[in-house]
Protein backbone atom coordinates (compact mmCIF):
# COMPACT_ATOMS: atom_id res chain seq x y z
CA UNK A 1 0.00 0.00 0.00
CA UNK A 2 1.43 3.25 -1.13
CA UNK A 3 1.71 6.01 2.02
CA UNK A 4 -0.81 8.93 1.87
CA UNK A 5 0.56 11.53 -0.02
CA UNK A 6 0.66 14.36 2.66
CA UNK A 7 2.76 11.66 4.98
CA UNK A 8 4.81 11.48 1.81
CA UNK A 9 4.75 15.45 1.52
CA UNK A 10 5.41 15.82 5.62
CA UNK A 11 8.16 13.36 5.67
CA UNK A 12 10.49 15.00 2.43
CA UNK A 13 9.98 18.44 4.09
CA UNK A 14 11.32 16.84 7.02
CA UNK A 15 14.57 15.00 5.67
CA UNK A 16 15.06 18.22 4.08
CA UNK A 17 15.64 19.80 7.04
CA UNK A 18 12.26 21.52 7.91
CA UNK A 19 11.09 21.34 11.72
CA UNK A 20 8.19 22.49 11.46
CA UNK A 21 6.66 19.75 9.12
CA UNK A 22 7.25 17.41 12.16
CA UNK A 23 4.49 19.37 13.53
CA UNK A 24 1.95 17.95 11.14
CA UNK A 25 3.38 14.63 11.59
CA UNK A 26 2.76 15.18 15.15
CA UNK A 27 -0.94 16.50 14.91
CA UNK A 28 -1.62 13.09 12.51
CA UNK A 29 -0.13 10.65 14.53
CA UNK A 30 -0.11 11.67 18.45
CA UNK A 31 -3.20 10.46 19.70
CA UNK A 32 -2.13 6.72 18.01
CA UNK A 33 1.46 6.99 19.02
CA UNK A 34 -0.04 8.41 23.56
CA UNK A 35 -2.31 5.40 23.09
CA UNK A 36 0.64 2.95 23.56
CA UNK A 37 3.05 5.03 25.30
CA UNK A 38 0.58 5.71 28.38
CA UNK A 39 -0.49 2.19 28.54
CA UNK A 40 3.12 1.18 28.37
CA UNK A 41 4.28 4.06 31.05
CA UNK A 42 1.11 3.88 33.39
CA UNK A 43 1.84 7.53 34.31
CA UNK A 44 1.14 10.92 32.57
CA UNK A 45 4.13 12.75 33.27
CA UNK A 46 6.31 9.96 32.39
CA UNK A 47 4.34 9.54 29.31
CA UNK A 48 3.88 13.12 28.10
CA UNK A 49 7.92 13.69 28.24
CA UNK A 50 8.05 10.20 26.58
CA UNK A 51 5.88 11.50 24.41
CA UNK A 52 7.99 14.55 22.99
CA UNK A 53 11.42 12.09 23.16
CA UNK A 54 9.75 10.35 20.48
CA UNK A 55 9.11 12.88 18.19
CA UNK A 56 12.14 14.41 18.64
CA UNK A 57 14.07 11.31 18.04
CA UNK A 58 11.61 11.26 14.90
CA UNK A 59 13.40 14.41 13.46
CA UNK A 60 17.11 13.31 14.16
CA UNK A 61 16.35 9.82 12.48
CA UNK A 62 13.79 10.40 10.23
CA UNK A 63 17.12 10.03 7.72
CA UNK A 64 16.86 6.41 8.29
CA UNK A 65 13.35 6.32 7.34
CA UNK A 66 13.00 3.58 4.62
CA UNK A 67 8.95 3.23 3.05
CA UNK A 68 9.72 0.27 1.47
CA UNK A 69 9.90 -1.47 5.20
CA UNK A 70 7.05 0.00 6.11
CA UNK A 71 4.22 2.68 7.04
CA UNK A 72 5.89 5.93 8.93
CA UNK A 73 2.93 4.95 11.66
CA UNK A 74 5.03 1.93 12.01
CA UNK A 75 8.74 2.50 12.54
CA UNK A 76 7.21 5.65 14.37
CA UNK A 77 5.53 2.98 17.13
CA UNK A 78 8.43 1.15 17.05
CA UNK A 79 10.32 4.24 18.56
CA UNK A 80 7.66 5.10 20.88
CA UNK A 81 7.76 1.45 22.01
CA UNK A 82 11.34 1.19 22.96
CA UNK A 83 11.48 4.81 24.38
CA UNK A 84 8.88 4.03 26.59
CA UNK A 85 10.18 0.82 27.61
CA UNK A 86 13.46 3.23 28.51
CA UNK A 87 12.07 5.57 30.49
CA UNK A 88 10.07 3.39 32.91
CA UNK A 89 12.80 0.29 32.98
CA UNK A 90 15.37 4.34 34.14
CA UNK A 91 12.00 5.59 37.14
CA UNK A 92 11.46 1.72 38.10
CA UNK A 93 10.93 2.38 41.72
CA UNK A 94 13.56 -0.59 42.61
CA UNK A 95 16.41 1.93 40.63
CA UNK A 96 14.49 5.14 41.72
CA UNK A 97 17.00 7.62 43.86
CA UNK A 98 15.14 10.48 43.79
CA UNK A 99 12.66 11.69 45.91
CA UNK A 100 9.23 8.43 45.28
CA UNK A 101 6.61 10.79 46.83
CA UNK A 102 6.94 13.27 44.42
CA UNK A 103 5.62 10.63 41.74
CA UNK A 104 3.13 9.31 44.09
CA UNK A 105 1.33 12.51 43.97
CA UNK A 106 1.60 12.43 40.13
CA UNK A 107 0.39 9.21 39.56
CA UNK A 108 -2.77 9.92 41.50
CA UNK A 109 -3.62 13.03 38.75
CA UNK A 110 -3.92 10.10 36.44
CA UNK A 111 -7.43 10.90 34.76
CA UNK A 112 -8.03 8.32 32.21
CA UNK A 113 -8.96 4.59 32.94
CA UNK A 114 -6.29 3.20 29.77
CA UNK A 115 -7.14 -0.20 30.40
CA UNK A 116 -10.14 0.04 28.52
CA UNK A 117 -9.94 -0.57 24.73
CA UNK A 118 -12.39 0.57 22.05
CA UNK A 119 -13.17 -0.16 18.99
CA UNK A 120 -12.82 -3.76 17.09
CA UNK A 121 -10.09 -4.77 19.68
CA UNK A 122 -13.02 -4.93 22.48
CA UNK A 123 -14.64 -7.63 20.18
CA UNK A 124 -11.79 -10.15 20.08
CA UNK A 125 -11.86 -13.57 22.46
CA UNK A 126 -10.60 -12.34 26.23
CA UNK A 127 -7.37 -14.31 25.14
CA UNK A 128 -6.73 -13.14 21.40
CA UNK A 129 -7.33 -9.29 23.47
CA UNK A 130 -5.18 -10.15 25.92
CA UNK A 131 -2.73 -11.05 23.68
CA UNK A 132 -2.21 -8.16 21.40
CA UNK A 133 -2.94 -5.84 24.59
CA UNK A 134 0.21 -6.99 26.07
CA UNK A 135 2.68 -7.11 22.79
CA UNK A 136 1.46 -4.22 21.12
CA UNK A 137 0.19 -1.81 23.99
CA UNK A 138 2.23 -2.84 26.88
CA UNK A 139 5.45 -3.41 25.06
CA UNK A 140 6.19 -6.89 26.51
CA UNK A 141 8.00 -9.11 24.36
CA UNK A 142 6.60 -12.79 22.99
CA UNK A 143 8.34 -14.51 25.33
CA UNK A 144 8.04 -12.53 28.68
CA UNK A 145 3.84 -12.28 27.43
CA UNK A 146 3.32 -16.25 27.24
CA UNK A 147 4.78 -16.38 30.70
CA UNK A 148 2.67 -13.53 31.82
CA UNK A 149 -0.40 -15.27 30.54
CA UNK A 150 0.71 -18.46 31.85
CA UNK A 151 0.55 -20.43 28.92
CA UNK A 152 3.06 -22.41 26.73
CA UNK A 153 5.16 -20.22 23.63
CA UNK A 154 3.44 -21.71 21.02
CA UNK A 155 -0.02 -21.30 22.36
CA UNK A 156 0.97 -17.82 22.92
CA UNK A 157 1.98 -17.16 19.38
CA UNK A 158 -1.29 -18.89 17.87
CA UNK A 159 -3.40 -16.21 19.73
CA UNK A 160 -1.52 -13.72 18.03
CA UNK A 161 -1.87 -15.28 14.92
CA UNK A 162 -5.48 -15.98 15.39
CA UNK A 163 -5.82 -12.10 16.83
CA UNK A 164 -4.10 -10.48 13.84
CA UNK A 165 -6.20 -12.91 11.55
CA UNK A 166 -9.82 -11.94 13.47
CA UNK A 167 -9.07 -8.02 12.81
CA UNK A 168 -8.32 -8.31 9.08
CA UNK A 169 -11.46 -10.58 9.10
CA UNK A 170 -13.37 -7.51 11.17
CA UNK A 171 -11.98 -4.50 9.36
CA UNK A 172 -12.76 -6.09 6.02
CA UNK A 173 -16.00 -6.50 7.13
CA UNK A 174 -16.15 -2.95 8.57
CA UNK A 175 -15.10 -1.63 5.40
CA UNK A 176 -17.69 -3.05 3.17
CA UNK A 177 -20.33 -2.31 5.55
CA UNK A 178 -19.25 1.09 5.13
CA UNK A 179 -18.91 1.40 1.78
CA UNK A 180 -22.50 0.14 1.52
CA UNK A 181 -23.68 2.77 3.44
CA UNK A 182 -22.11 5.39 1.39
CA UNK A 183 -23.63 3.92 -1.84
CA UNK A 184 -27.04 3.97 0.11
CA UNK A 185 -26.05 7.23 0.70
CA UNK A 186 -25.19 8.17 -2.42
CA UNK A 187 -27.40 6.54 -4.43
CA UNK A 188 -30.81 7.26 -2.41
CA UNK B 1 13.53 -18.42 4.86
CA UNK B 2 10.79 -18.51 2.55
CA UNK B 3 7.08 -17.40 3.12
CA UNK B 4 6.03 -20.79 4.58
CA UNK B 5 8.47 -20.45 7.63
CA UNK B 6 7.97 -16.70 8.24
CA UNK B 7 4.12 -17.28 8.25
CA UNK B 8 4.94 -20.19 10.76
CA UNK B 9 7.05 -18.96 13.16
CA UNK B 10 4.81 -15.56 13.41
CA UNK B 11 7.86 -13.80 12.15
CA UNK B 12 5.65 -10.88 9.97
CA UNK B 13 4.07 -10.19 13.49
CA UNK B 14 7.48 -9.87 15.40
CA UNK B 15 8.84 -7.98 12.46
CA UNK B 16 6.09 -5.17 12.49
CA UNK B 17 6.67 -4.69 16.38
CA UNK B 18 10.34 -5.20 16.31
CA UNK B 19 10.81 -7.80 18.12
CA UNK B 20 13.81 -9.39 15.65
CA UNK B 21 16.88 -9.48 15.68
CA UNK B 22 19.23 -7.14 12.80
CA UNK B 23 20.17 -10.42 10.53
CA UNK B 24 16.32 -11.58 10.93
CA UNK B 25 15.05 -7.91 10.42
CA UNK B 26 17.10 -8.33 6.87
CA UNK B 27 15.88 -11.64 6.30
CA UNK B 28 12.68 -10.59 6.67
CA UNK B 29 12.52 -7.89 4.81
CA UNK B 30 14.10 -9.75 1.90
CA UNK B 31 11.55 -12.13 1.63
CA UNK B 32 8.97 -9.53 1.94
CA UNK B 33 10.84 -7.47 -1.42
CA UNK B 34 10.74 -10.95 -3.08
CA UNK B 35 7.57 -12.20 -2.51
CA UNK B 36 4.37 -9.90 -3.37
CA UNK B 37 2.21 -11.77 -1.28
CA UNK B 38 3.81 -11.88 1.36
CA UNK B 39 3.98 -7.82 1.25
CA UNK B 40 0.58 -7.44 0.78
CA UNK B 41 -0.61 -9.38 3.91
CA UNK B 42 2.14 -7.44 5.95
CA UNK B 43 1.00 -4.16 4.81
CA UNK B 44 -2.45 -5.37 5.41
CA UNK B 45 -1.22 -6.20 9.14
CA UNK B 46 0.56 -2.39 9.54
CA UNK B 47 -2.86 -1.06 8.58
CA UNK B 48 -4.74 -2.92 10.79
CA UNK B 49 -2.44 -2.73 13.72
CA UNK B 50 -2.53 1.50 13.13
CA UNK B 51 -6.25 1.30 12.53
CA UNK B 52 -6.40 -0.62 16.16
CA UNK B 53 -4.31 2.41 17.48
CA UNK B 54 -6.22 5.01 16.04
CA UNK B 55 -9.12 3.26 17.89
CA UNK B 56 -7.34 3.33 21.06
CA UNK B 57 -5.78 6.57 20.51
CA UNK B 58 -5.54 9.02 23.86
CA UNK B 59 -5.57 13.10 23.03
CA UNK B 60 -2.14 14.20 24.47
CA UNK B 61 -2.59 17.68 26.55
CA UNK B 62 -1.42 20.72 24.61
CA UNK B 63 1.45 21.37 26.57
CA UNK B 64 3.33 18.66 24.89
CA UNK B 65 2.76 19.71 21.44
CA UNK B 66 3.79 23.46 22.73
CA UNK B 67 6.66 21.86 24.52
CA UNK B 68 7.98 19.90 21.25
CA UNK B 69 7.23 23.46 19.12
CA UNK B 70 9.58 25.09 21.48
CA UNK B 71 12.41 22.74 21.37
CA UNK B 72 12.24 22.96 17.65
CA UNK B 73 11.83 26.64 17.24
CA UNK B 74 15.17 26.89 20.34
CA UNK B 75 17.01 25.03 18.16
CA UNK B 76 16.20 27.07 14.66
CA UNK B 77 18.92 28.83 13.00
CA UNK B 78 18.57 32.19 12.78
CA UNK B 79 18.48 33.82 9.50
CA UNK B 80 20.41 36.76 9.20
CA UNK B 81 18.20 40.04 8.51
CA UNK B 82 19.79 42.94 6.53
CA UNK B 83 19.50 46.23 8.49
CA UNK B 84 17.93 49.26 6.51
CA UNK B 85 19.78 52.58 6.90
CA UNK B 86 16.71 54.94 7.71
CA UNK B 87 16.24 58.25 10.63
CA UNK B 88 14.00 57.33 13.41
CA UNK B 89 11.20 58.76 13.14
CA UNK B 90 10.61 57.59 9.64
CA UNK B 91 11.41 54.53 10.55
CA UNK B 92 8.61 54.17 12.79
CA UNK B 93 6.53 55.14 10.19
CA UNK B 94 8.16 52.32 7.42
CA UNK B 95 8.12 49.94 10.00
CA UNK B 96 4.22 50.27 11.21
CA UNK B 97 3.62 50.02 7.14
CA UNK B 98 6.07 46.93 7.34
CA UNK B 99 4.41 45.48 10.08
CA UNK B 100 0.84 45.95 8.68
CA UNK B 101 2.33 43.93 5.20
CA UNK B 102 3.72 41.63 6.75
CA UNK B 103 0.75 40.56 8.93
CA UNK B 104 -1.64 40.65 6.20
CA UNK B 105 1.36 38.49 3.81
CA UNK B 106 1.59 35.74 6.73
CA UNK B 107 -2.27 35.41 7.12
CA UNK B 108 -2.76 35.51 3.39
CA UNK B 109 0.10 32.50 3.99
CA UNK B 110 -1.56 30.56 6.89
CA UNK B 111 -5.06 30.65 5.40
CA UNK B 112 -3.52 29.20 2.00
CA UNK B 113 -1.40 26.41 3.90
CA UNK B 114 -4.67 25.70 5.48
CA UNK B 115 -6.41 25.41 2.58
CA UNK B 116 -3.71 23.37 0.86
CA UNK B 117 -4.05 20.97 3.69
CA UNK B 118 -7.60 20.52 3.55
CA UNK B 119 -7.66 20.06 -0.43
CA UNK B 120 -4.79 17.19 0.41
CA UNK B 121 -6.58 15.64 3.17
CA UNK B 122 -9.39 15.33 0.80
CA UNK B 123 -7.16 14.64 -1.84
CA UNK B 124 -5.69 11.65 0.11
CA UNK B 125 -9.07 10.64 1.77
CA UNK B 126 -10.38 10.39 -1.84
CA UNK B 127 -7.57 8.14 -3.16
CA UNK B 128 -8.05 5.84 -0.45
CA UNK B 129 -11.81 5.69 -0.56
CA UNK B 130 -11.09 4.98 -4.67
CA UNK B 131 -8.25 1.84 -4.28
CA UNK B 132 -11.00 0.64 -1.05
CA UNK B 133 -14.05 0.80 -3.72
CA UNK B 134 -11.85 -0.66 -6.69
CA UNK B 135 -10.62 -3.73 -4.41
CA UNK B 136 -14.02 -4.46 -2.99
CA UNK B 137 -15.63 -4.15 -6.41
CA UNK B 138 -13.39 -6.71 -7.43
CA UNK B 139 -14.15 -8.95 -4.26
CA UNK B 140 -17.82 -8.24 -5.02
CA UNK B 141 -17.99 -9.45 -8.36
CA UNK B 142 -16.25 -12.45 -6.74
CA UNK B 143 -18.64 -13.21 -4.30
CA UNK B 144 -21.31 -12.74 -7.13
CA UNK B 145 -20.09 -15.14 -8.95
CA UNK B 146 -19.68 -17.63 -6.63
CA UNK B 147 -23.02 -17.12 -5.21
CA UNK B 148 -24.20 -17.43 -8.77
CA UNK B 149 -22.05 -20.78 -9.07
CA UNK B 150 -23.89 -22.36 -5.39
CA UNK B 151 -27.10 -21.78 -6.81
CA UNK B 152 -26.90 -23.00 -9.93
CA UNK B 153 -25.65 -26.30 -7.98
CA UNK B 154 -28.52 -26.31 -5.42
CA UNK B 155 -30.73 -25.80 -8.39
CA UNK B 156 -29.31 -29.02 -10.22
CA UNK B 157 -29.74 -31.29 -7.19
CA UNK B 158 -32.40 -29.29 -5.60
CA UNK B 159 -34.92 -29.95 -9.08
CA UNK B 160 -38.14 -32.41 -8.15
CA UNK B 161 -37.31 -33.77 -11.21
CA UNK B 162 -33.82 -34.94 -9.86
CA UNK B 163 -33.45 -38.92 -9.07
CA UNK B 164 -30.52 -38.94 -6.16
CA UNK B 165 -28.45 -42.33 -6.61
CA UNK B 166 -26.05 -43.21 -3.79
CA UNK B 167 -23.14 -44.98 -5.52
CA UNK B 168 -21.02 -47.34 -2.32
CA UNK B 169 -17.93 -49.04 -2.97
CA UNK B 170 -17.37 -52.47 -3.34
CA UNK B 171 -14.72 -54.39 -1.75
CA UNK B 172 -11.85 -52.13 -3.63
CA UNK B 173 -13.37 -49.12 -2.20
CA UNK B 174 -15.00 -50.00 1.01
CA UNK B 175 -15.25 -46.75 1.95
CA UNK B 176 -16.01 -44.94 -1.05
CA UNK B 177 -19.18 -42.96 -1.58
CA UNK B 178 -20.46 -40.69 -4.93
CA UNK B 179 -23.61 -39.06 -4.70
CA UNK B 180 -24.90 -38.78 -8.46
CA UNK B 181 -28.23 -36.75 -9.47
CA UNK B 182 -29.89 -37.58 -12.34
CA UNK B 183 -32.36 -35.14 -14.32
CA UNK B 184 -34.20 -37.40 -16.98
CA UNK B 185 -36.29 -34.24 -18.04
CA UNK B 186 -33.38 -31.98 -18.83
CA UNK B 187 -31.33 -35.19 -19.31
CA UNK B 188 -28.42 -33.82 -17.35
CA UNK B 189 -25.80 -35.68 -14.83
CA UNK B 190 -24.20 -34.22 -11.86
CA UNK B 191 -21.83 -36.59 -9.49
CA UNK B 192 -20.68 -35.39 -5.73
CA UNK B 193 -17.28 -37.39 -6.00
CA UNK B 194 -16.42 -35.49 -1.57
CA UNK B 195 -16.56 -39.06 -0.24
CA UNK B 196 -14.10 -40.95 -2.84
CA UNK B 197 -10.82 -40.86 -1.64
CA UNK B 198 -8.45 -38.90 -3.51
CA UNK B 199 -6.48 -41.44 -6.07
CA UNK B 200 -2.34 -40.47 -6.79
CA UNK B 201 -1.65 -38.27 -9.99
CA UNK B 202 -1.51 -41.13 -12.37
CA UNK B 203 -4.83 -42.25 -11.88
CA UNK B 204 -8.24 -40.59 -12.39
CA UNK B 205 -12.03 -42.40 -11.52
CA UNK B 206 -14.04 -42.08 -14.30
CA UNK B 207 -17.71 -43.03 -14.60
CA UNK B 208 -19.80 -45.13 -17.37
CA UNK B 209 -23.61 -45.85 -18.48
CA UNK B 210 -24.07 -49.55 -19.14
CA UNK B 211 -26.86 -49.80 -22.32
CA UNK B 212 -27.53 -52.87 -23.33
CA UNK B 213 -24.02 -54.67 -21.93
CA UNK B 214 -22.03 -51.73 -23.90
CA UNK B 215 -20.04 -49.78 -21.23
CA UNK B 216 -20.64 -46.01 -22.71
CA UNK B 217 -18.13 -43.17 -21.17
CA UNK B 218 -19.85 -40.61 -19.31
CA UNK B 219 -16.35 -38.59 -18.10
CA UNK B 220 -14.14 -38.28 -15.50
CA UNK B 221 -14.56 -37.50 -11.91
CA UNK B 222 -12.28 -35.57 -9.99
CA UNK B 223 -12.10 -35.38 -6.04
CA UNK B 224 -11.27 -31.93 -5.98
CA UNK B 225 -14.79 -30.49 -6.85
CA UNK B 226 -17.69 -30.50 -4.84
CA UNK B 227 -20.03 -31.39 -7.84
CA UNK B 228 -19.16 -32.29 -11.62
CA UNK B 229 -20.74 -32.52 -14.64
CA UNK B 230 -21.13 -35.72 -16.62
CA UNK B 231 -22.88 -36.71 -20.07
CA UNK B 232 -26.30 -37.81 -19.80
CA UNK B 233 -26.48 -40.93 -21.24
CA UNK B 234 -30.04 -42.15 -22.64
CA UNK B 235 -31.61 -45.97 -21.94
CA UNK B 236 -28.51 -46.39 -19.52
CA UNK B 237 -29.46 -49.61 -17.39
CA UNK B 238 -26.50 -48.65 -14.92
CA UNK B 239 -24.14 -46.17 -13.64
CA UNK B 240 -20.30 -47.25 -12.81
CA UNK B 241 -17.63 -46.14 -11.18
CA UNK B 242 -13.69 -47.59 -12.89
CA UNK B 243 -9.74 -46.63 -11.73
CA UNK B 244 -8.46 -45.20 -14.78
CA UNK B 245 -4.98 -44.00 -15.86
CA UNK B 246 -4.90 -40.20 -15.54
CA UNK B 247 -6.63 -38.30 -18.38
CA UNK B 248 -9.28 -41.38 -18.70
CA UNK B 249 -9.44 -44.09 -20.95
CA UNK B 250 -11.70 -45.68 -24.05
CA UNK B 251 -12.88 -48.91 -22.23
CA UNK B 252 -13.65 -49.13 -19.09
CA UNK B 253 -11.29 -51.54 -16.54
CA UNK B 254 -13.36 -53.98 -15.17
CA UNK B 255 -10.87 -55.21 -12.85
CA UNK B 256 -10.69 -51.82 -11.33
CA UNK B 257 -14.54 -51.19 -10.95
CA UNK B 258 -14.73 -49.79 -7.90
CA UNK B 259 -18.75 -48.88 -7.46
CA UNK B 260 -21.84 -49.35 -9.51
CA UNK B 261 -26.10 -49.06 -9.27
CA UNK B 262 -28.55 -50.07 -10.94
CA UNK B 263 -31.17 -47.99 -12.32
Amino acid sequence: MKLLNNDIQLIRQLQDGDKRALLGLYDKYSGALYGVIFRICSRKDLAEDVLQETFLKVWQKIGQYDADKGRFYTWAYRIAKNTALNAVRKASPLIQTDDLSVYDTKAQETPVDYSEFNGLLKKLEPQHQKAIELVYFKGYTHQQAHKEMGVPFGTFKSYVRQAVGKLREMYSKELLLLLLYLEIFVNG
Amino acid sequence: MDKKNILKNGLLELFLLGELSPEQERTVHEALKKDSDLMVQFRSMEADFERMAFENALKPPATVRNSLEAALTSKEIQTPVRTLNISNAEGSRQKGRFMLAASLAALSALSTVLMYTQWQRAKENLQVLQQQTSGLEQRLTDVEKKYEDTTNKYQKINDPNVTPLLLVGNEKLPQGRATAYVNHTTKEVVVNPQGLPALDKDHTYQMWADVEGKMIDMGLVPTDRDLVALTYIDKAESLNITIEPAGGNDHPTVENLVSNIIL
